[in-house]
This record gives structure tokens, C-alpha cells and sequence, in this order.
């Protein structure tokens, strides 16, 4: 067996809440694995719905929180024993975020290329301030948008759409194998949202880059994904691949998913809440 | 129409007619940043009817002005909105101009025994440090002429609609789960089984199954009730299943009305049918494309057809003439100048 | 900033005021500079002569010119503020800024020490400190040590506005486009909080200088060099207003007052600036 990219080997995550006196403990995530090859990039979901724990597991393969039982581990390393700053900034240049908000993404009162040319200089080794932006403009064709768009604006002046793409082009700056992206399109306008999904699916496709979903819409997972996972209150309650899952799931709670997604009628289709 | 407003008539608004019609409001932003001022054109022009038992969608992305129509058919009119032009008629409400012209008697006695509005953050309505029993007491107890204990199982009852219980008036809002708040303002805004009820983004913020059960019940109250809604969401899968008639805005305006069914079948305006087409399905493997560039800007709207910039239908007319809505078939209007060549090309 | 400061002048009249009146006294400091007198010099002008021609402010009973010697009093007052505004503005930048972005322990511990601070009696400290350093009591270590009383406050509202925006979405972006935590600090929350570091220097400045008029005009501070707390000391060892010489005292509060009211209104319109709801108000006043 080649060595897995991510491997999450019964992830456990519990939350305690409260004073001194009353704790309440809340499991956020329990006993969940999976593991992602290392020599075949894939699309991989996780659907959930709030309180499923799925930005949990996010955070915690980003290593910005530690799980509390159980390891996340990235190409065998893992990350609770990252501890060293170039063992960090290595890990960073190769895991990347995309975040929910793209309104937010970027500090509103800085111009927004100072971060992919952050980016650069800190991850790929390049000094050259002529280097730093072909490599800006390359990560931002990569996502169909060019350096001289960009130059010198600030997040207010582009539409969601356009500072999703912008984030997504930052997280690609370093040249990551992976990428962490936690509901990228749910306050994107659906007019745009298409065009984001299907550009995972190109990165994925000719950039060979693996791609962690988190999302609670069903039809855009079915769209892109490779594999799913479903969660339910912390705990996965099926997974495989994707088409296969969605198109038939076992487990009761997935089924109850499906049936109540909304989606547009076909024709001959009658609508749920009619007249 | 002449406006009379302190002499307004209220009637039952069970006869036939519109409930509420709109002809061609303007509402704008006008923000005087320091001299300088900006107009936003937020409702720039927009007619539709709204027919007695029906629920009319209202979709539109951000930035379409959908939101700043809701506020001012329910007559929240603060600065720096402001109606530049236009009328608004309830049927409730004979002889007056929209409820922002109406006194503020008129306006009290017309809110929530006629017209009620059930809105995305339920705590708007909730008092978070109230009582749910409190809430009813304050909105409808007035509107009900009961006694105390006939207003008390009037709305144990009413709850029974919503699947839910008498205890959750002893309940504190915070206590209560999203989809069960929700359904005690959907509870709340029909108890007084209103003519007319707004519905503005009512199950965004809710989980799928949840918002299943929510928009199950939704209709079915509405359907006791007989009370016209418009239901405003971003979701085309919510009016899909949900609504009778559909408006589509952008940019202010309002492009394209049918309905629901007929609409999603046979798109005649370019963004309603790329709205349509670029939804994933479950089971179709077709990748969709998303649409180029970007919502205009209102305080800068582009000339002619506001869709026209992103639109592959567009010529040279539709940059010049702004296309109004025209009949296309029962109960079916858009503005396209090349509506025949859009649906040609299906 | 300058559009700002020019709309400001022409819509608030807070600030204007504020302006006016703190222009007026930065001009007496700066007139010090010219003076024809030195400030220590004694006997140097007739005795007890009310405002006149030759005399804009009288004379004191120690032979100085009012006029030029409240002009360095007023600049030696002002340089004190400005120290301790800079210093504690330093200070509960980087502890606010610190402990809202790192959280957890850090916060705990630099917040029970911001606590303490809080409610330490800052009075009766200086006051010791005056009884124990005597004539080593230089200007610049009362301002060093004001300075060190008087950032609690401001750190607790600097903490509280860094504490939302470390769960900002753009902070993550800052940690993995590769910045360390000083230049998120210095550079992506740095800016947020800068506004409401103006308008508390400005407060703090009030404070400061409030506090070292009192502490002068008690004569717990260093009593030779000319502040305009150490003038009103001077003229109450006088008995300036039972022996009829109203100057000596009017001139120095008048102006101190002056200072008060004119930092504080700048303070006021530059909050205005700052919360844009309040802006709002006023436009929406003014289109309706």
C-alpha cells in the first residue's frame, strides 16, 4: 500500500463548554476515519449538516485545532507532533484553505495581491519580486482570472464569484496537494456557483490536486465528488463512492437527506408543497 | 388612484382581485455621503400582481433588490430608502397608497391582522428574553378580540398546525431549535389568519430536513388559511416544490413572471433559464456551467437590458432599450427583446 | 485622511470647535519657543501688574510675565500628555492586540494583569512615589509611570475588538499565505483598531494631563519646572486670590480648560467618524 496524503485513523473531537462547575461535554466528532491516496488525486466530501461536525474535521486537518483522541495524519506525518516552524510552513505550502465567506476571505481594508504574493515568497522559495508575480499570475489563470485584474484592488470591489476564485488562486499560490474547502460555495450566487464547482473539478482533473469538500448540498457533492462520507451528529453514517451513495443510500439518515433536497421539477415531476 | 390615506376603508379582502398589486415601483438608496449624493437603485420599476390564495415567489440573487422590494411592500421605508415613484394597493386596504403612506392607526390596525411578515432570523420577531407566550400576547392579542383563556387555546390550537405543542409558550426562545423557532413564527404570523403574508428567506438559515418540514407545514396553513404569500428566497429547489406563481428579478428589475411550473419548463428570459440550467441534480452527471461575470452594480446599472453585458442572446437594441415585460402565453410575461430566439434555441 | 479631516470641517461643527480651541492652545505652546523670557528667570518684570498693553496676562509676584511663562507651562504640560499618550498607547496596543489574537492562556494572564491595573488606586501611588523619589522626581518618569497606570482600560477595548477579528475568516488567510504573529498583529489587525486608538489617545491625553495639573497644584511634582498645575501652585503659595491677583490663576485654568473642552470635542466628532452608524444619523438628518 502507497503512502496515504491524509490519513484520519478514529478521529475523535469533544468540546467542553461551560463554567467550572456545570462542564458540558459536546462530541463533535466521533471515531471517524478515512484516508485519501497519495498517488491518485480525488475529490473527496464530506456532506453534513450543522452540527455534523464536518468544519470540525476540517479544522483539524488544517491543524488549526487538535483532535482529542485519534490521529490526522498528513503523507504519515502526524500533525500533533508538527512542531517545529519549517515543519509547519512545509505542512501549510501543502494544505490549504478555502474558506465559506469569500466576502470575508480578505482583510477588506488591504489590497488583495499582498496575500498571494505572501504567499509566494513564503512557500515557494522565490525572491525575485518579478518571480513572485509570474507565479501570482500563474495560480491566478489557474482559476480564469489574470494578475492584472487583480493588481492593487480591494475585496469590495469584486463580486463574491470573482473573490472565491481570488482565494481559491491564494490557496494555489503555494502549490498545495491539498485542499481544504469548507462550504466555498454556499454564499456564492447560484448563477456563479456552477463555475466554481466545476473548477474543482478541473484542479483536481489536471492539477493532480486532492481536494477535501465539506458541504450540505447533496447535488453539488453528486456533481464533482469522487467519494463521500455523510455525517450525522459527529458520527459517519455512510460512506463510498459518490455516485453509487447518492444515488442509492442505505443508512435512514442519508435517505432522509436525499428525499428532502429540493431540486428544480423535471418535467412530469410534481412539486412537494403543491396547491 | 387617489390618495386618502386617513380615510382609508378597511374591508375583509376576501373578494376577488389582487391582494396586493404593485405598478411600476421605484425604490432607491439615496446616501448623501457628504454632499455627494449616490443613488442606489435598488427596485427600479417593478409591476406584479399578487391574486387572493396563491404563493407568489419572488427569486433573485444578491444584489437584485429583492430584498429592498420586501421592505417596501411592507412599508419599512427608513432613510436612505426611499419610494421615488410608483403605487402599492392591498385590497385590505381600499382608497390608500401602500402602507407607508397610510397613518400610522391605519398602518397598526392593518399589521398582522391583515398583513404579517415571517423572516429569516426568527429572533427578530422572538423576544429573546420573553416567553414564547409573551410574543403572541403582544402581536395578536389585541387583533383576536377573545378573552384570555379563548386567546390561550386559540393559540394552543393554532400551534397544533405546526406540530407543535402547548409547553413551548412556557419555553424562552433560546431553548427552542432553529426549525422549531421558525415554526412559531410561521405559528405567530398566521394566527390571525391574515390576508397577505411575507415570507422573506423564512428557511435559509435551516437545515435541509428541517426546512422540509418547515415548507410542508408552511403550505399547509397557507392552504387553510387561504392567505396570499410572497415567499422571497434565493432557492430555486424551494420554488420549485413550494410556489404557485414565480418572479424572477435582476438588477432591480423584475425580468420574468409564470408560473412555477410553467417557468421551469419553458424559461423564456436568458438568466431565468441559465438560473435553472446551472443547478446540479442528483443523478445527471452533466457538469454545469456557471454564468460569466458578475451582477451589476445599482448605483451604476449598465444602459439598456441590465442583463445584457452577461447575456449571449444580447444585440445591439437590448444594449439602447431597456425591454419591458411583455405577455408570452397565460399568465407568462418577460422582458427580452429576443425571448423568440431564447426559446427557439431550447 | 485629508478628505477626511476636510469633511469633517465642513460638516461637524464638534470638530471644528475642538480644532479651533486645541489649535489655539498648541499655538501658545509653540510661541514658547520665541519667548523673550526664560521660563526660570525671576524678578525680571514688575510685580503684580494686571493685563495691560506691555503685559498681555499681567505679571506674577515673582516677576515674570504671565503671558510667556504660561506659554511654557502650557508646552511642558502638553509634551506630558503626549508622552504618556504614546507610551500607553504602545502599551495596550501590543497587550490588547496580543491577548485578543492569541487567546486562552495568554489572554487569561495578560488580562488578571490588565485587571489589576484596573483596579489599583492610581492616586495615592503617585502620590507615594512623589514622597519616596522626592528630587529625583523627573517630568519624564511621572509620565513613565502614568503612562503604566493608564493603558488598562484601552487594552480591554483594543482585546475585545482583536478577540472578533482573530474568528475572521481573513486572519486564516493571513496564517496560511505564511505570516507570523507579529505581522498579523502589525499588519492585518493593526488597522482595524487604529481609529479607536486616536480617539483614546486623545481621552487619555485628558486624563493624563488632568492628572498632572492636580498632582502639580498639590506640588507633588517637581514644583521648579514651569507646568501650569506648578503656576496654579505658585500663585495659591501667593495667596494670588486674596491678594486680588485674579490673572495668575484665571489665565492658566482658563486656558487648561480651553485644552479640556477642545480635546474632548475632537474626541467626540472623531468617534462620530469612526462609528459610521452615527454618520448615518446625521446624513439621514440632513436628507430628510
Amino acid at each position: 500500500m502507497t503512502q496515504a496524503l491524509l490519513e484520519l485513523a478514529t478521529v475523535s473531537k469533544t468540546f467542553s463548554r461551560g463554567g467550572f462547575l456545570s462542564r458540558e461535554r459536546v462530541e463533535a466528532v466521533v471515531d471517524v476515519s478515512f484516508r485519501l491516496d497519495g498517488d491518485r488525486a480525488e475529490i473527496f466530501s464530506i456532506i453534513g449538516e450543522s452540527g455534523s461536525g464536518k468544519s470540525t474535521i476540517a479544522r483539524m486537518i488544517l491543524a488549526l485545532q487538535a483532535p482529542t483522541a485519534g490521529h490526522v495524519r498528513f503523507r504519515g506525518r502526524d500533525l500533533a507532533e508538527l512542531r517545529a516552524e519549517d515543519e509547519r510552513t512545509a505542512f501549510m505550502a501543502a494544505v490549504q484553505p478555502v474558506f465559506q465567506n469569500p466576502f470575508e476571505a480578505f482583510n477588506p481594508l488591504k489590497r488583495m495581491d499582498r496575500y498571494l504574493f505572501m504567499t509566494c515568497r513564503r512557500f515557494t522559495g522565490l525572491h525575485d519580486e518579478a518571480e513572485i508575480h509570474a507565479a501570482a499570475d500563474a495560480a491566478l489563470q489557474q482559476v480564469g482570472l489574470t494578475l492584472a485584474e487583480i493588481r492593487g484592488r480591494y475585496p469590495h470591489e469584486l463580486s463574491g464569484g470573482q473573490l472565491q476564485r481570488v482565494a481559491i488562486a491564494r490557496a494555489l499560490a503555494s502549490n498545495p496537494s491539498l485542499l481544504v474547502a469548507d462550504e466555498p460555495v454556499s454564499m456564492v450566487d447560484a448563477s456563479l456557483r456552477a463555475s466554481i464547482v466545476a473548477l474543482f473539478r478541473k484542479l483536481c482533473d489536471e492539477l493532480g490536486l486532492s481536494i477535501v469538500y465539506i458541504t450540505h448540498d447533496l447535488a453539488t457533492a453528486y456533481s464533482i465528488s469522487d467519494r463521500i462520507i455523510i455525517m450525522q451528529k459527529g458520527r459517519m453514517v455512510e460512506s463510498g463512492d459518490a455516485r453509487t451513495v447518492l444515488a442509492d443510500p442505505k443508512h435512514p439518515y442519508s435517505r432522509k437527506l436525499k428525499e428532502s433536497v429540493l431540486e428544480p421539477l423535471a418535467p412530469g415531476e410534481t412539486p412537494m408543497f403543491a396547491r | 388612484m387617489s390618495a386618502v390615506p386617513n380615510t382609508a376603508r378597511l374591508t375583509t379582502g376576501r373578494d376577488t382581485g389582487p391582494v396586493v398589486s404593485a405598478r411600476d415601483l421605484r425604490a432607491w438608496y439615496r446616501l448623501s455621503m457628504f454632499g455627494v449624493v449616490r443613488e442606489v437603485k435598488a427596485v427600479d420599476g417593478v409591476s406584479f400582481e399578487i391574486r387572493s390564495d396563491e404563493i407568489y415567489g419572488l427569486a433573485g440573487e444578491s444584489s437584485s433588490g429583492k430584498s429592498t422590494l420586501v421592505k417596501t411592500i411592507a412599508g419599512a421605508i427608513r432613510p436612505p430608502l426611499e419610494i421615488v415613484g410608483g403605487e402599492i394597493a392591498f385590497n385590505f386596504m381600499a382608497g390608500t397608497d401602500g402602507l407607508h403612506r397610510a397613518s400610522g392607526e391605519v398602518a397598526g390596525q392593518v399589521r398582522w391582522r391583515h398583513l404579517s411578515y415571517v423572516m429569516q432570523g426568527s429572533m427578530s420577531v422572538l423576544n429573546p428574553v420573553r416567553r414564547v407566550r409573551a410574543s403572541f400576547a403582544d402581536f395578536a392579542f389585541r387583533h383576536m378580540g377573545l378573552d384570555r383563556a379563548g386567546f390561550e387555546a386559540a393559540v394552543v390550537s393554532h400551534l397544533a398546525r405546526v406540530n407543535l405543542e402547548a409547553s413551548v409558550l412556557d419555553a424562552y426562545p433560546h431553548e427552542l431549535s432553529g426549525g422549531m423557532r421558525q415554526r412559531v413564527t410561521i405559528a405567530l404570523a398566521t394566527i390571525c389568519r391574515p390576508n397577505f403574508v411575507i415570507a422573506d428567506e423564512p428557511t435559509t438559515a435551516l437545515d435541509v430536513v428541517v426546512q422540509k418540514e418547515v415548507l410542508g407545514m408552511f403550505r399547509g396553513i397557507q392552504r387553510e388559511m387561504g392567505s396570499s404569500v410572497l415567499f422571497v428566497t434565493h432557492d430555486m429547489g424551494v420554488h420549485a416544490h413550494l410556489t404557485d406563481r414565480l418572479g424572477i428579478m435582476y438588477a432591480g428589475r423584475l425580468v420574468e413572471e409564470a408560473r412555477t411550473r410553467d417557468l421551469f419548463a419553458r424559461p423564456r428570459h436568458p438568466y431565468t433559464r441559465h438560473l435553472i440550467e446551472s443547478l446540479p441534480r442528483i443523478g445527471d452527471d452533466k457538469l454545469r456551467r456557471g454564468l460569466e461575470g458578475s451582477p451589476p452594480s445599482l448605483a451604476d446599472p449598465p444602459d439598456g437590458c441590465r442583463f445584457h453585458p452577461r447575456c449571449s442572446f444580447a444585440t445591439e437594441r437590448c444594449r439602447r432599450e431597456v425591454p419591458a415585460m411583455t405577455p408570452v402565453g397565460l399568465d407568462h410575461r418577460v422582458a427580452c427583446f429576443e425571448r423568440d430566439r431564447v426559446e427557439a434555441s431550447q | 485622511m485629508f478628505v477626511v479631516i476636510r469633511d469633517l470641517l465642513r460638516h461637524n461643527g464638534d470638530f471644528l470647535a475642538g480644532i479651533v480651541l486645541t489649535g489655539f492652545v498648541v499655538a501658545m505652546a509653540l510661541l514658547s519657543f520665541v519667548s523673550p523670557y526664560h521660563p526660570l528667570d525671576q524678578f525680571v518684570a514688575p510685580l503684580d501688574v494686571p493685563p495691560s498693553a506691555g503685559h498681555w496676562f499681567g505679571t506674577t509676584s515673582r516677576g515674570q510675565d504671565l503671558f510667556w511663562l504660561l506659554a511654557y507651562s502650557i508646552r511642558n504640560t502638553l509634551a506630558f500628555g503626549i508622552l504618556v499618550a504614546i507610551i500607553s498607547r504602545v502599551l495596550s496596543l501590543s497587550i490588547g492586540l496580543l491577548a485578543g489574537y492569541r487567546g486562552g492562556w495568554t489572554d487569561r494572564i495578560l488580562m488578571s494583569i490588565n485587571d489589576t491595573f484596573i483596579v489599583i488606586p492610581l492616586f495615592p501611588i503617585l502620590v507615594l512615589f512623589y514622597f519616596v523619589m522626592r528630587d529625583n522626581m523627573s517630568w519624564v518618569l511621572l509620565a513613565v509611570l502614568t503612562a503604566f497606570l493608564g493603558w488598562s482600560y484601552d487594552a480591554r477595548l483594543i482585546r475585545s475588538v482583536a478577540l472578533s477579528l482573530r474568528n475572521r475568516e481573513f486572519t486564516q488567510t493571513a496564517v496560511f499565505a505564511g505570516m507570523n504573529t507579529r505581522e498579523i498583529l502589525a499588519r492585518e489587525h493593526l488597522p482595524f483598531v487604529l481609529p479607536i486608538v486616536f480617539s483614546t489617545t486623545l481621552n487619555n491625553m485628558n486624563w493624563s494631563i488632568g492628572l498632572e495639573v492636580t498632582l502639580a497644584v498639590l506640588g507633588f511634582t517637581d514644583i521648579n519646572r514651569p507646568s501650569v498645575g506648578g503656576l496654579i501652585y505658585w500663585a495659591n503659595q501667593h495667596s494670588a486670590v486674596v491678594a486680588g491677583i485674579w490673572w495668575w490663576i484665571a489665565f492658566p485654568v482658563g486656558l487648561v480648560v480651553m485644552l479640556f473642552i477642545g480635546l474632548y470635542l475632537l474626541a467626540v466628532s472623531m468617534n462620530e467618524y469612526i462609528d459610521p452608524r452615527s454618520r448615518l444619523d446625521r446624513m439621514g438628518g440632513q436628507g430628510r
